[in-house]
């Protein structure tokens, strides 16, 4: 139920501003209701009319009289409704086809925006996966629900109460008779979707686990065939595969029944009204033509009675998916955003010091990661953080420009603390290398520019050049106009790192986070990434992330992590001659015999 | 459907009890409207008698309708899922029984889809077809013979009707397909934006690019709106053009009953019943085209499926019992391309590692290392030249021989989802508590493995995602060594480790391998520094030779990939 009012509300935030529209295609979808529900009493006066003028026309006294003047006057009648109805339901069509296409892309801008404001906190703890899916598969599905949905339900509800109106305007006891089953079909129909909602949410789990096993173990081909291990792929697949054919077995018949059942339905409806009908025509006060004639008008009307109770079954599930769309999506737009100063300071550059106070950190509350980390940089010092896997070195990063905020003590630049400055300005001046490099579809150019679309050329080749990417991307065909596309990169992980390093000269940043890239580089490669590095260090107040020893010997200052906590703190050579932790780290890593 | 007919074969009697339903179903949807008019007509004459009897016709009728639904729902369903779990299931035989390039001729990625989505075609279709194809055109058929048969003058309005539904249909379908085509593109272009925001969100937040990302995504998103909208507008045109269309035609053809009423008096009655043929007709051809353009779909599935299901494993094993082989391995002027490449990825190697040694590989990457450590595994075969184990050539020894003696720890670790436990049980059916802490020591994996609440029993989630790389390549390693194979290839397998946790593995491999033949594919110097012969590969080719001191007097290549990983500290110590 609060999953109901949830997407009632998101629904309505969105499609609020539509209000006009939805006016005009109620009242155009009210019209065309109305044509229809209309159209077959003339079509019954039509037949009214020819059952007199054919009586008039077998006496032989009133034949001269006998005329199809009024027979083809309701005829016309007839037409002309169905034209107006078509029209109507053209014009309301459109409108609703505009309501969906642009509410929905309205949505998709209004998710990616709220993504561009939340805390980086929400992408490290959830897949990419399942958020990109709520751009996919969730939107695709409100859009389909809205796309069918919108439509057919006003249709629905609109012939549902025209059709009532104009029963009980007929015949109010006919009327009764041809709605009496409905309590009956309504039931049984809650009670089939019932089933089959349950039914197909386990059918759904199932083919989720199956897919999974599928998708791991055919990803992980290459050990199964290194061990062996293809028959017992093939027989743990077995369990899964029987599974889904026992589950999706239940949840297609459950669903698939609803239709045949509404229909069986409809048409016991239409022989309830047959038998009471006739009963009617003939033992009622009405003329035989009256009474034929009422007959084939409620004929029509039982088999058209169940028709917007079909459709709104038939929509049922799509429905449900819409609800649930809604839902996920609207679980990002609860998440809370990045905080922003109310009127934040603009920072210029970092004068003097940068000082890291008594800093405590938790990512999830009650699991402190940092326990009182102090560092102090001055200004144009290197400092490298070295520690084990787990040491919080990359949480440090983190919380310099304010991916995460500290939990106690503080980060401060030249006494101001970094939260009391703009956002914005904060990361414009703090520059990050990150150890998995991202890059953008777009060609290179476009790339190394990306912190300052509007960078000259000259620019870009310069930081290309410090970046020691310059000759490569010369070598290319392109150029820099070269087309980057994240899906089949042409580029190594070594060169893609060192564009990355040139987006970031680029920008040209009062202080540098370089996360060092651990593996898959070839050491010729690795050598021009360090150049790059040193490059970019040159003069810049930089920490250095460091996973292996040899970047770091040159730092103005070591400080080592273990836990969160620091553990050693000075140069090389003083560390050395402490002979504790870091020279075991350096011994074991750089001495070769 | 050459590649379904074994399967609907299995459900032979199920086929033939949805067939018999769907007929039942036809038949009462057809004779309804047939009976109406019979009781309309004995209403005029006053017959309570008829409109009793055919009104309880119409009573069995409907329950008839029902059941035949129900039955048809049933059985379709069986034979659908029937059909796609049978087919799933043989499709995934033949995957695992592909060989390794066959594998990667079609990505992995592309055979999940095969597997799941085109297989989901497949069943609704197939699904689909049982409730509908048989149906639509007994429909068709029989409302347009019905229809004929009920007033045998007007059959030209029944084909003007279809002629001009069809041209509509034309007309929409040519400017709708453009779009269909553009909609594509546009979704993939939004995906691809919103993807490439999300993994590299702080990248854009820390270049403060926000504002641009959302110009470039709603950029993108609006043109797939307006192609929607334009697709829509067709939509909007089709429906209501369709049933104006279909009531015209009702309305001329009462009006040429009415004109002729006297020559026809027994139309008068008809006409209901001709009406319901008419929209009879219109639903079978609406349905008939939706059906199409799913079966379009479904057959170019089944085209995927047959595609692998017709592939025949590029790789064989020879027959023969498990036996116990000998560690050493032999390259005979071995030389292997790529499929698909031009140039060969290793020329003419040849090299003797004998049984309980060290091979250590070196090389620039794309130098052949993985390569040269995969012909011995064959997941590839050479394509000149011969691999030995054991002074056999691998291409004799049957599968489980040589699965049995060489375990390969590959650079990227993949364990499967399940328990530690469980990993290490695949490659060591019988393996016991002591086993595993064996293994586990060797690999140093030991120590963080005995801090996990439920130590061997613990979780391995999907993609292992809850253990970090080098815990990941500890995992991997242990269930390498736990079988105690004759060779083991650690193709830079211990590149996330730190430096003292890889000395204590190769220390522990040392000390308890002493048998086992070992190849370690490195980038660091230091992980094969201890090795009894150490090669260097450049460009495919074997360029250096010898042991660490041999190579830093006679390789260049050697030389220089020591100097950049010794360079600094040297530097510092001037």
């Amino acid at each position: 139920m609060t999953d109901l009012r949830n997407a009632g509300k998101y629904y309505w935030h969105y499609l609020k501003r539509y209000w006009f529209g939805f006016l005009m295609s109620i009242i155009l979808i009210v019209i065309a209701t109305w044509c229809i529900v209309m159209a077959p009493t003339y079509l019954g006066r039509a037949i009214e009319d020819l059952t007199q003028y054919l009586q008039q026309w077998t006496n032989q006294a009133m034949r001269a009289k006998a005329t199809l003047q009024p027979f083809n006057q309701t005829l016309v009648t007839y037409i002309l409704l169905y034209i107006v109805e078509a029209i109507a339901l053209f014009v309301a069509s459109l409108i609703l086809a505009r309501v969906t296409a642009y509410s929905t892309g309205t949505m998709r801008v209004g998710l990616f925006r709220k993504l561009q404001r939340m805390r980086v906190q929400y992408f490290d703890t959830h897949r990419d996966g399942d958020i990109l899916a709520r751009f996919t598969s969730d939107l695709d599905n409100i859009f389909n629900a809205m796309n069918q949905a919108l439509l057919e339900i006003l249709l629905a509800v609109a012939q549902f109460v025209g059709l009532l109106i104009v029963m009980f305007n007929q015949n109010v006891t006919m009327a009764w008779v041809t709605m009496a089953s409905t309590p009956i079909t309504l039931i049984l129909a809650a009670w089939v979707m019932h089933k089959a909602s349950v039914a197909v949410n386990q059918q759904q789990d199932d083919i989720g686990q199956l897919n999974g096993y599928i998708n791991e173990q055919v990803t992980g081909q290459k050990v199964l065939i290194t061990n062996g291990l293809q028959q017992d792929s093939v027989k743990g697949f077995q369990k899964y595969n029987a599974k889904v054919r026992q589950s999706a077995l239940t949840g297609q018949i459950w669903s698939g029944i609803l239709n045949p059942l509404m229909q069986g339905m409809s048409l016991l409806n239409t022989a309830i009204v047959i038998f009471f009908g006739s009963w009617f025509a003939l033992n009622g006060n009405l003329s035989t033509g009256a009474a034929l004639a009422l007959v084939v008008v409620f004929v029509n009307y039982a088999q058209q009675y169940y028709q917007p109770i079909m459709s709104l079954t038939s929509l049922y599930s799509m429905i449900q998916l819409a609800i649930t769309g809604a839902r996920r999506v609207d679980e990002v737009q609860q998440q809370p955003d990045e905080v922003n100063p109310a009127d934040g300071r603009a920072l210029t550059a970092i004068e003097d010091e940068l000082k890291i106070d008594d800093v405590h950190f938790s990512y999830l509350p009650g699991k402190e990661i940092l326990h009182g980390v102090s560092i102090q940089v001055k200004r144009g010092e290197m400092v490298a953080l070295v520690g084990p896997t787990g040491s919080g070195k990359t949480t440090v990063m983190n919380l310099l420009n304010r991916f995460y905020d500290v939990d106690s003590g503080a980060i401060t630049f030249d006494g101001v603390n970094i939260q009391d400055f703009e956002l914005s300005a904060l990361r414009q001046h703090v520059g990050i290398v990150l150890q998995d490099p991202q890059l953008f579809s777009g060609t290179i150019a476009d790339n190394i520019r990306y912190g300052e679309p509007t960078a000259t050329m000259d620019r870009v080749i310069d930081a290309a050049k410090q970046a020691n990417i310059h000759d490569f991307i010369e070598s290319l065909p392109d150029g820099y106009q070269t087309q980057v596309s994240d899906e089949q990169s042409v580029f190594s992980a070594g060169q893609k790192q060192l564009m990355s390093i040139a987006r970031t000269i680029l920008t040209n940043p009062q202080l540098l986070i370089l996360d060092e890239a651990t593996s898959n580089v070839d050491t010729v490669t690795e050598a021009k990434i360090q150049a790059a590095m040193d490059n970019v260090i040159q003069g810049r107040t930089s920490f250095v992330i460091a996973h292996r020893l040899k970047t770091i010997l040159n730092a103005d200052k070591i400080v080592v992590l273990k836990e969160g906590r620091i553990i050693e703190q000075g140069s090389h050579p003083e560390l050395l001659a402490e002979d504790g932790f870091y020279a075991e780290l350096y011994h074991n890593q750089m001495v070769f015999d | 459907m050459k590649t379904l007919m074994p399967y609907f074969k299995r459900y032979r009697v199920d086929i033939w009890v949805a067939t018999i339903a769907v007929l039942l179903l036809v038949f009462a949807t057809l004779w309804q409207p047939r009976l109406l008019q019979t009781i309309m007509e004995a209403i005029i004459k006053n017959d309570q008698a008829t409109v009793l009897r055919e009104g309880l016709l119409l009573l069995v009728l409907a329950v008839l309708g029902i059941i035949g639904g129900i039955v048809n729902t049933i059985y379709s369903a069986r034979v659908a899922l029937g059909v796609a779990t049978d087919l799933r299931a043989d499709l995934y035989a033949k995957v695992q029984s592909l060989a390794y390039a066959d594998v990667e001729k079609f990505a992995p990625s592309n055979l999940v889809v095969r597997m799941t989505n085109d297989i989901n075609q497949v069943q609704q279709i197939v699904m689909a077809g049982f409730q509908q194809i048989t149906r639509i055109p007994l429909l068709f058929v029989g409302a347009l013979i019905l229809a004929v048969m009920t007033m045998p003058e007007q059959w030209w309005i029944i084909v003007v009707m279809m002629v001009v539904i069809i041209l509509v249909t034309l007309v929409a379908v040519r400017r709708m397909t453009t779009y269909f085509a553009q909609t594509q593109e546009d979704i993939e272009q939004v995906n691809t934006l919103a993807r490439e925001n999300l993994m590299g969100i702080r990248v854009v937040k820390s270049f403060v690019q926000e504002k641009n990302e959302i110009k470039k995504f709603s950029n993108a998103s609006d043109e797939l709106t307006n192609v929607t909208a334009k697709i829509g507008y067709w939509f909007a045109v089709l429906m209501p053009a369709f049933f104006l269309i279909a009531n015209v035609a009702m309305g001329v053809s009462v009006y040429i009953v009415g004109q002729n009423i006297t020559t026809h008096p027994s139309y008068l009655a008809a006409i209901t019943s001709f009406i319901s043929y008419l929209m009879q007709i219109l639903f079978a051809v609406i349905n008939g085209g939706f059906l199409m353009t799913f079966a379009s779909r479904a057959v170019i599935s089944i085209g995927r499926i047959n595609e692998v299901m017709t592939t025949t494993p590029s790789m064989t094993y020879a027959d023969g019992p498990v036996e116990q082989i000998p560690g050493d391995i032999q390259f005979d002027h071995v030389t292997f391309t790529y499929p698909g490449d031009d140039q060969p990825t290793l020329k003419d190697v040849t090299l003797t590692i004998p049984a309980g040694s060290m091979l250590g590989i070196v090389g620039a990457t794309g130098s052949g290392k993985t390569t040269l450590a995969q012909l011995i595994a064959r997941l590839y075969d050479p394509d000149e030249g011969r691999v030995l184990i054991g002074g056999v050539d691998v291409r004799e020894l049957p599968e489980k021989t040589l699965r049995k003696t060489v375990a390969y720890v590959l650079q990227r670790s993949t364990l499967f989802s399940g328990t530690i436990a469980e990993n290490l049980r695949q490659v060591k059916p019988d393996a016991e508590a002591q086993h595993m802490a064996w293994a586990a020591d060797i690999a140093q994996a030991a120590e963080f493995i005995d801090q996990l609440p439920q130590t061997y029993d613990a979780p391995v989630e999907e993609r292992s995602q809850n253990f970090s790389g080098g815990q990941k390549q500890r995992l991997s390693i242990t269930r390498g060594v736990i079988a105690n194979p004759e060779i083991l290839i650690l193709d830079d397998a211990t590149s996330a480790l730190d430096a003292r946790s890889e000395k204590l593995v190769q220390e522990a491999l040392d000390r308890e391998l002493k048998t086992t033949t070992t190849i370690v594919i490195a980038e660091k110097i230091a992980s094969i520094i201890r090795a009894d012969q150490i090669i260097v590969l450049d460009d495919g080719q074997i360029v250096g030779h010898g042991t660490h001191h041999d190579l830093l007097k006679t390789s260049t290549v050697y030389q220089m990939i020591y100097q950049t990983q010794k360079a600094r500290e040297e530097g510092l110590n001037d």
